[in-house]
């Protein structure tokens, strides 16, 4: 359902890739839209193909072994699979950036961090020294860096986690990127400073109307920020909707299974229920119905066939049989 | 302009290409129409001043804070210090010393064997008028200051010679093989695969070789010309350090911030010499201090072999000719041999304090 504000549109993207054990399927024809100054979640467990896809969409996939096999990835009218690395170089950082998980090793530790903000600025607005450097020090004010001047000269094992989070932020959003895509930016923080770094991220959708792609493990950070969630198994989307279709109706056993595991305030549950069972192997995954092996709502038909996604209502989709009298989803 | 400057990377690449051409137009002119405006050896010096001003003076004084930083911490190491301190000498003696002492050739048998200042020494003269054999006490003198060998040519001389052939020598084919190792090791790890393994199949090759052997070897083709020397030296030395470097950039290059920075935009140019570049730096001046002195040791027994350059006077040559008079002038052999124990000694303690300095884990 490509509305025309979706100004970055995922086809049947498949990155796999080939390791000396077999082809790992990574990310096995996922499609989605991302539409301007919205905030699309990326939820799933570790190694169900969230990263994979983000650097697919500015072809960061390491190759060998990683490659794109197939797809289409529009972002505007243009069709960054068949781009040339040039073209590509100018559009990462400039009008789609990105952001890592460990701000530790994502910053350079011989390079200054005002070094760091300045590399997309010098590479992309070719501004001249201290057109850059003034550029960067507003930047770092608007991450929330405080005494910005004198923390230009620091270096980034001078600085703590939260800080040097905030620095890669301020690098990424150094060229008014129109996509902001964070790669679980939250994970290796502690809970306070996750809180800020979360609100900067609000910010930065209400203010600037930035689209963010955010990818995440942790439904629970999703809550706040989301206006729409794609619940990803197996390089496979299971489920995407709104926020709320998917806290309010969940549809898929394995979203189900997802929010057994969030602790609440509300009740008072002796254990959480994890899912049962383990992430399979993306190199011989099971027939049929990726997750069958772990659903316990599973059915002959599960063993079979790859449910295709079904509609449950307007944006609503899951990929479960235990639609099928639902429309068959004509991609989201 | 701005175009020409970004094509260059910045206006010091800029301005560093500029004057590295003009350097090569002088040669130029050199080679084809007038003669010996410079001798070779000040060619290569300039380039490598140009080198150290550009890449080295510049960014120290650029990131003054890092500076400061990696000083307070070499500091800490107070042998390195000691050696640094030694090493700004030598460099100033190198330098200044053979304009200063006398001419390090200029033989003198009335005066010959003379001992250093402070020490006397029983010479057997002969004597025509009576047709005997006298021995004499022969004290040092201040216009000796070293004493003189058997030949009475200045020791002191000698060893400034030797200083200024010594540190070109390790300095010149150290940093042929840093460099030819820095380039080499970079590219392999970043370009892999089948770039990686031709590069690095080389390298074995080249650490098959017996460096010694190859060095004898090519001294004996070519003649023993300080430059091939070094060049020979430089040329075989860069394995390891090679070696290093891409290890190093191995696990570099998975980092994220390579990944980030690419992300941003960075082109493979400006990650290898803006990203990865400056992470390996560190261990290869370590490297580099620590191969100095093996280099100068190096040169020094090709010298004693018989196989150094007879033109100029190396430590390595008059050890090899005090050798043979040690029992009567002890000191022709011992001068040399302390000035190669002190210089080794300096550039090692020097290379362990920058080890640690640039060694993250030490945090102090």
């Amino acid at each position: 359902m490509a509305t025309n504000n979706t100004i970055l549109q995922v086809s049947e993207l498949k990155t796999y890739f080939f390791t000396r054990l077999g082809v790992v399927r990574a990310v096995d024809g996922v499609s989605f839209g991302l539409r301007q100054g919205e905030c699309l979640c990326l939820v799933g467990e570790s190694g169900c193909g969230k990263t994979a896809t983000a650097l697919s969409i500015l072809r960061l996939v390491d190759s060998p072994p990683g490659q794109i096999v197939g797809g289409e990835i529009k972002y505007h009218n243009e069709n960054l699979l068949r781009s040339t690395g040039a073209r590509l170089r100018q559009i990462r950082g400039n009008r789609i950036a990105m952001i890592f998980q460990d701000p530790q090793s994502s910053l350079n530790p011989v390079l200054t961090v005002g070094e760091q903000i300045m590399e997309p600025i010098r590479l992309h607005l070719k501004l001249g020294h201290r057109q850059a450097r003034d550029k960067a020090l507003s930047l770092m004010k608007q991450v929330g860096i405080p005494q910005s001047a004198e923390r230009m000269a620091y270096f980034p094992h001078q600085l703590s986690g939260g800080m040097k989070q905030r620095v890669m932020i301020a690098a990424a959003l150094s060229c008014n990127p129109e996509i902001l895509i964070a790669d679980e930016p939250t994970t290796a923080l502690d809970t306070t400073i996750k809180a800020q770094i979360l609100d900067i991220f609000r910010e930065l959708k209400q203010q600037m109307n930035m689209s963010i792609l955010f990818i995440t493990h942790d439904l629970g950070t999703v809550a706040g920020i989301a206006d729409r969630i794609i619940v990803m198994y197996g390089g496979r989307i299971a489920e995407a909707g709104s926020t709320l279709d998917i806290f309010d109706q969940p549809k898929h056993p394995y979203t189900w299974g997802l929010l057994n595991c969030l602790p609440t305030i509300a009740e008072r549950r002796e254990k959480l229920s994890p899912i049962p069972g383990m992430i399979p192997s993306l190199i011989d995954p099971p027939e049929g119905c990726i997750f069958h092996p772990r659903c316990q709502w599973r059915m002959s038909v599960c063993q079979q066939a790859k449910p295709p996604e079904y509609v449950i209502l307007g944006e609503h989709i899951a990929a479960c049989y235990l639609y099928q009298k639902a429309p068959a989803s004509a991609g989201l | 302009m701005r175009r020409i400057t970004e094509v260059f990377g910045g206006r010091r690449n800029l301005l560093f290409s500029g004057l590295l051409l003009a350097l090569l137009f002088i040669l130029l002119l050199d080679l084809f129409f007038v003669h010996h405006i410079f001798s070779p050896f000040v060619y290569f010096y300039l380039c490598f001043a140009l080198v150290i001003v550009f890449y080295g003076i510049y960014p120290l004084y650029v990131s003054r804070r890092l500076t400061r930083y990696y000083w307070d911490r070499t500091k800490r190491h107070h042998l390195a210090v000691i050696g640094l301190v030694f090493i700004i000498f030598l460099v100033a003696v190198a330098i200044f010393g053979p304009f200063l002492t006398q001419d390090p050739t200029k033989v003198d048998f009335p005066n010959k064997n003379l001992p250093p200042v402070g020490f006397s020494a029983e010479q057997s003269t002969y004597d025509r008028t009576t047709g005997q054999f006298i021995t004499r006490e022969t004290p040092g003198t201040w216009l000796h200051p070293l004493g003189t060998d058997d030949k009475g040519r200045d020791m002191l001389a000698m060893l400034v010679s030797g200083t200024r052939i010594s540190l070109q020598v390790g300095l010149m084919a150290t940093l042929i093989a840093i460099f030819i190792g820095l380039i080499l090791g970079v590219v392999s790890a970043y370009l892999g695969g089948w770039a990686d393994n031709a590069l690095m199949r080389f390298t074995d090759i080249m650490m098959t070789f017996p460096f010694f052997l190859l060095l004898v070897f090519i001294v004996f083709i070519f003649g023993p010309s300080l430059w091939f020397i070094i060049l020979a030296i430089g040329l075989t030395g860069w394995t390891g350090t090679a070696r290093l470097v891409r290890s190093e950039s191995l696990s570099l290059r998975t980092r994220d911030f390579i990944m980030a920075s690419k992300s941003l935009g960075a082109s493979d140019r400006r990650i290898v010499f803006h990203h990865l570049i400056p992470n390996v730096l560190s261990s290869v001046i370590v490297i580099a201090t620590l191969s100095i002195p093996g280099v100068i040791l190096a040169e020094a027994a090709l010298s004693f072999i018989g196989l150094g350059d007879p033109t100029v006077t190396s430590w390595g040559l008059v050890l090899q000719a005090g050798q043979r008079s040690l029992e009567t002038a002890w000191w022709i052999a011992v001068e040399p041999g302390i000035m190669l124990f002190l210089t080794v000694l300096a550039f090692n303690f020097l290379g362990d304090g920058v080890r640690d300095a640039f060694d993250p884990r030490s945090q102090v």
